[in-house]
């Protein structure tokens, strides 16, 4: 058991209660009585990890069968991988203490690009062979993924046995119970993937040939192996009747987001065009607002949180959000709970909506304009007018609210350098209403204004689009400096280096396995974390590998270019994206999917209408 | 509303715990407990917990004090049962009373310390020789950065034996607002005079007392 070797170095590490489990909420079973163990692993530290939803979900899923066993494995901090490599000790998971190069199954969650690097220190950690063709014919462990970043799994194709696509609910379950059964029956790894493979929702990447033209993009996918042409993601049919945990892990220390969630909706009607998850998750499913009173009550009883947070993409846009928050607030009220409310849209947040949220906690409140003009915001869709913006902080600022968090994207298609200075303008108007409010609160007001780059990612309508080059981005944070003249207005700026690496990895084909290999062997990892990221490393590694990060993150797709992730099918048709391209190139706005139907695909993949 | 003085135990794994991750920790146990807390009046109200003396990460403790007010009477024997149910693994309250000393009564604590060195042969002489120095100097962390103390004048040997070169000792440090002393800052100095890599391989807090060497009650 490795976690005995390790007791000796906790006092050597911080925080070190990421290392040892044993928090209310695990689980704990009986290792003779298991047949199939499975090792979740999220590719970052203790901290980001426990704050995820899709995790709490597949443990406790998976863990509802008496026989599976569901293991919790997060990568170490630097101080502690030090130690590990010192001492050799393999990485772990935490219920057990058990080396996980002896389970069944590895499963990372991809939830971000620039975690891919950790996906490869964490299988040498664990002394598992980090390429697929070189764990040869056993069958375990099986190393599986999942999660919105394997809707283009390409540049991870090397290192995994297989992935899942979609909602993982219903065919985690289908896939361990086939393992369960070929286990017993003596299959070996290739065996196993090939049945595998017939499952939908399950794509094995190494069944696929991929032949590129001699200027670098796509020309065919050929599958082997019997392997299905296209593979399909997988969607829960009724949120209602979908598992959830009554109970979740609490941590000891801290994490990111130190509260439990109820998730209360699935898909996104708005259909933004940059919103990689507005797309994947479709279609949209509520929840009922019984079943998230419920949940949301039974999670708080069990776990002691005193913060229950309304999880989806646009919580606002739940058809009975008020409901929810009368019958919810009355509870919540009662037992010193904060509700907290992550994603509200501004174009909806009504009086009465905001009166209940400034009930619960008057701290910020958080807008993504995402763009600065009106035209922009038409060319992205994100169907928000100024005058909504002003509308929504007019009652806030009555209501006592003194800071604003104004979330924008740098470097969108068409963007000129009007739209950056628009940036500017609005957080001014807003700093000037606070102060011409005859009944303004006396706190000081503080606007900030944070940018990120923008990263166009696939089955989107911008995944055609070239992301803006470092230089054009930094003239352009520039230029917002300038413009920016008010003591009121705070400014972050995202580095841009970091995203031209997502913009390759999101859009990657299978050529960037070595350069992500290369890149790791060199000593990327922790790539999200500004002090660890290295761009120099990422070239050194592009060059070694004759390819360049501007082929990925910078050059136009045609229309009718193949894509590395054409032959995944997540119920978004080429024709809808072209057609929402165009559309964005004329500034034209599309409604949302509740006004009318869009025509994306979803409902005929389905085989039934959204609504 | 009723006061009530938890004693509990802070074993194994939970050493590892900060004091602040404790207190987060107690206070969704208590949440999960059922039991009657009183929170706070005012814009943010909290549950009110009081820890008298905090205990350093890294040491286990079987004399942990924790204040609890709950709104109405509640029997011991009720809270330690529903408390204990909804305590993690390595916390168990031992007993519940009425409190009567106060935080700032508190004026020193008993340790057991059991250390173990591979390269030093004779681990007791090492250590009597380092106590009878005339002054041990060290390093203590405050809140102005480091400075150098004495903790000769302070530090007290209640109990030192050995087995298999084990060195076992129980310590009586100062404790509480007016000066405390980490067994840390003891062990560090020990090291250092010793020159010589030393294990712990058990420290565990044993008592709390207040002045005149009475147990804080």
């Amino acid at each position: 058991m490795m976690k005995n070797k390790i007791e000796k170095f906790l006092l050597d590490v911080q925080k070190p209660s990421r290392y040892t489990g044993g928090e209310v909420g695990e689980i704990i079973k009986d290792k003779s009585k298991i047949d199939v163990r499975f090792a979740f692993c999220f590719p970052d530290i203790y901290d980001v990890g426990m704050s995820h939803l899709g995790m709490k979900i597949l443990y406790s899923l998976m863990n509802e069968r008496e026989n599976y066993w569901c293991e919790r494995v997060f990568a170490p901090w630097v101080d502690m991988e030090k130690i590990m490599r010192q001492e050799h000790i393999l990485l772990y998971a935490l219920e057990s203490g058990d080396a996980i190069k002896d389970f069944d199954f590895i499963g990372f969650t991809l939830q971000y690009e620039m975690s891919y690097t950790n996906i490869l220190n964490m299988l040498d950690l664990a002394g598992v062979p980090v390429l697929q063709k070189d764990r040869g014919e056993q069958l375990a462990p099986l190393v599986v993924a999942g999660g919105p970043c394997a809707c283009n799994p390409e540049p991870l194709a090397d290192f995994f046995d297989l992935f899942i696509l979609g909602e993982g609910e219903e065919v985690n379950l289908e896939l361990l119970d086939l393992y369960h059964t070929m286990k017993h029956a003596g299959a070996t790894r290739s065996e196993f993937l090939k049945q595998a493979c017939q499952i939908e929702g399950i794509y094995v990447p190494s069944f696929y040939e991929v032949n590129y033209h001699e200027n670098g993009t796509v020309k065919e996918i050929l599958p082997h192996e019997n392997a299905p042409k296209i593979i399909k993601k997988r969607v829960i049919k009724n949120l209602d009747k979908c598992y959830y945990p009554e109970q979740v892990v609490v941590p000891f220390i801290e994490p990111v987001h130190d509260r439990i969630s109820v998730e209360v909706l699935r898909g996104c009607i708005r259909g933004c065009r940059f919103c990689q998850a507005g797309f994947l998750y479709r279609p949209f499913r509520e929840k009922s607002a019984e079943k998230i009173c419920q949940q949301g009550i039974t999670l708080c009883k069990n776990s002691g949180y005193d913060e229950l947070s309304l999880s989806s993409l646009s919580t606002s846009d739940h058809s009975q959000i008020e409901k929810i928050f009368d019958e919810l607030l009355e509870y919540t009220e009662q037992e010193h709970i904060n509700l907290s409310l992550p994603s509200l849209r501004i174009d909806n947040f009504s009086k009465s909506v905001l009166d209940k949220v400034t009930r619960i906690r008057k701290s910020g409140l958080t807008f993504a304009p995402e763009a600065g003009t009106q035209r922009l915001r038409d060319v992205i869709n994100k169907n928000i007018t100024e005058e909504e913006v002003m509308k929504t902080c007019q009652i806030a600022f009555a209501g006592g609210y003194t800071a604003v968090k104004l979330y924008f994207m740098m470097g969108l298609p068409t963007e000129t350098d009007e739209d950056i200075i628009g940036i500017a303008a609005l957080a001014q108007k807003i700093v000037d209403l606070f102060y011409h409010m005859p009944e303004h609160a006396k706190g000081k007001l503080q606007v900030s204004v944070s940018t990120a780059t923008f990263v166009p990612k696939p089955f989107t309508p911008f995944e055609f689009e070239p992301q803006a080059t470092k230089d054009e981005i930094l003239r352009k944070q520039k230029i917002l400096k300038k413009a920016i003249t008010s003591k009121k207005i705070k400014t972050s700026m995202h580095i841009s280096d970091v995203s031209q690496m997502e913009a390759v990895l999101a859009r990657g084909d299978r050529r960037l396995c070595a350069v992500i290999y290369d890149a790791w062997k060199n000593g990327c990892h922790m790539d999200s974390w500004e002090e660890f990221f290295n761009a120099s490393k990422w070239y050194e590694a592009f060059r070694k590998n004759n390819l360049s990060p501007e082929f990925y993150a910078n050059r136009t797709r045609n229309y009718d270019e193949i894509m590395p992730w054409s032959h995944l099918d997540y119920f978004i048709s080429r024709k809808f994206l072209i057609r929402e391209n165009q559309k964005a190139h004329q500034e034209q706005i599309t409604k949302s999917c509740r006004e009318s139907c869009t025509g994306c695909g979803t409902n005929q993949s389905l085989g039934r209408a959204c609504f | 509303m009723k006061d009530y003085r938890i004693i509990f135990e802070k074993k194994d794994n939970m050493k590892y715990i900060s004091h602040l991750d404790l207190n987060r920790c107690m206070i969704r146990s208590v949440r999960r407990s059922g039991l009657p807390a009183w929170y706070t009046e005012g814009f943010h109200p909290h549950l009110y917990l009081m820890f008298p003396l905090a205990l350093s990460l890294g040491t286990e403790s079987i004399c942990e004090v924790m204040d609890l007010r709950l709104t109405e009477e509640v029997s011991e024997q009720e809270i330690l049962e529903k408390l204990n149910s909804a305590l993690p693994k390595g916390l168990h309250a031992i007993c519940v009373r009425e409190p009567d000393n106060q935080a700032q009564d508190i004026t020193s604590a008993e340790y057991i310390l059991e250390l173990s060195s591979p390269e030093i042969a004779d681990l007791k002489s090492c250590w009597l020789n380092f106590f009878h120095q005339p002054e041990i100097l060290t390093q203590k962390r405050t809140k102005k950065g480091m400075r150098e103390i004495d903790i000769k004048p302070v530090l007290k040997i209640e109990k030192i034996s050995t087995q298999d070169n084990k060195l076992k000792l129980i310590l009586k440090l100062p404790a509480g607002n007016d000066g405390n002393i980490n067994t840390s800052v003891v062990i560090d100095a020990f090291k250092k005079y010793a020159g010589k890599p030393i294990l712990i391989n058990y420290l565990c807090r044993t008592k709390i007392f207040c002045k005149n060497s009475q147990e804080f009650l």
